[in-house]
């Protein structure tokens, strides 16, 4: 009995010249990642069939908008965008787009799927905060654009690991997505074929593209 | 039925398998850069000569620079997207998928100051998986490309289903593939929470 469970007279059926054993390794890495991804690869995929297809979907966010009072004559957006948030616990997320105006100062509180645009008086030290928070599949697209570890929230790092994770997970299902095929003799000539078309196809797009300057 | 999902999820994968490489590349690059902004250094810079039409508006001109340069895998400029350096010449940003022909138009001196920044080959990759049918005007080599990525994109969502029902059809469903599956998705469950 495999560790996934198959008998080996089973698997002996459809594999070979490779040992079972190692073939149920691999099929149970491949399980293992591509159960942990499913998730993910749900939104990735949702996301992505949305973003292909805007009409389809309503991403309009929910917009409101309110007042906080601040301490008056602050130059510094971080300062201001701390204060809001120690002020109103449930403002978190990322500083961004400051600008300075005559009248002091404009910034971003953004998290994924929700962004307030502050505008702060310096003269009376009132914020006004416009939060607009998206639905579900406009939350969806954001997470989807969402990487990297040079945010600074600890939110936003740890989910730049699970895009990492699962980023390679991706490559690892695909990889031994095809030990798995290869190893079956009934797919094993058709499989090639298809993945031929797929490679020359990718390999001529992505050639002729990348050639085509700058 | 199993034996023909297997087939199914088998030969669509590997009718998808560039695509499928190319989405988890892309998550690496995104997760390795490190800031939004792109670096813009130009590996090129070429003159050439040309005059604007006298009394044309900067989009007149914007129009007349992409005609008469034709620069590759480019489409014409948007009136939106045209603006002008410190020292008051136009500017104008041809995007490429391998990266920018920055075009600044010298009228005084009669000539195009063409830069041209090149996207590593990362990027490029990164920009490769975001290529969607969506963009009606796009040039005809990344329609094509695009209509491979929309295929790519149902397979994967496909493969989330077949490979579920392989699972849970298998002889055993083991124990650590739930235990598996339960962590994703209290992973991705806390970090919806965390952001709502």
């Amino acid at each position: 009995m495999g560790f996934a469970g198959n008998g080996d007279g089973l698997l002996r059926r459809y594999v070979d010249d490779v040992p079972v054993a190692m073939y149920t390794i691999i099929r149970n890495i491949h399980l293992l990642v591509a159960s942990f991804s499913l998730p993910f690869l749900i939104m990735y995929g949702i996301s992505a069939v949305q973003m292909s297809h805007s009409s389809w979907f309503q991403v309009k966010p929910a917009v409101t908008e309110r007042e906080v009072s601040l301490a008056p004559g602050q130059a510094d957006a971080r300062t201001v965008s701390r204060e809001i948030m120690n002020r109103q616990p449930g403002m978190k997320g990322e500083l961004s787009n400051v600008q300075s105006t005559d009248a002091g100062l404009t910034l971003r509180i953004v998290v994924p799927g929700t962004v307030r645009e502050v505008r702060y008086d310096r003269a009376s030290g009132v914020a006004r905060i416009k939060t607009s928070t998206a639905g579900v599949m406009g939350m969806l697209n954001r997470l989807h654009h969402w990487a990297g570890f040079w945010h600074e929230p600890a939110s936003m790092k740890t989910w730049a690991v699970f895009v990492a994770v699962v980023s390679l997970g991706l490559l690892i299902v695909g990889a031994s997505g095809i030990y798995m095929w290869f190893t079956r003799r009934p797919e094993r000539r058709i499989g090639m074929a298809l993945l031929a078309v797929n490679l020359a196809f990718a390999i001529t797009i992505l050639t002729l593209l990348r050639t085509s300057g700058p | 039925m199993r034996n023909l999902v297997i087939k199914l999820h088998i030969y669509a994968g590997l009718l998808t398998f560039s695509q499928l490489m190319l989405f988890g590349v892309a998550g690496l690059v995104a997760t390795a850069q490190t800031a939004a902004e792109r670096p813009k250094i130009p590996h090129t810079v070429r003159y050439v000569p040309f005059t604007a039409t006298p009394g044309a508006t900067d989009k007149q001109v914007a129009d007349d620079v992409y005609k008469t340069l034709r620069l590759p895998l480019t489409r014409p400029m948007p009136d939106w997207f045209l603006r002008r350096t410190a020292e008051n010449d136009l500017l104008l940003d041809f995007y490429n998928i391998n990266g920018i022909f920055r075009v600044i138009v010298l009228e005084r001196e009669g000539r195009l100051r063409i830069e041209e920044i090149r996207n590593s080959a990362g990027l490029f990759l990164g920009d490769m998986h975001a290529v969607t049918i969506g963009d009606d005007e796009a040039p005809r080599l990344m329609r094509v490309w695009a209509f491979y990525n929309e295929f790519a994109i149902w397979c994967l969502l496909a493969f989330c289903v077949s490979g579920v029902y392989l699972w849970l059809t298998a002889q055993a469903r083991s124990w650590w593939a739930w235990a598996s599956l339960a962590t994703g998705t209290a992973c991705f469950a806390a970090m919806w929470m965390t952001f709502r």
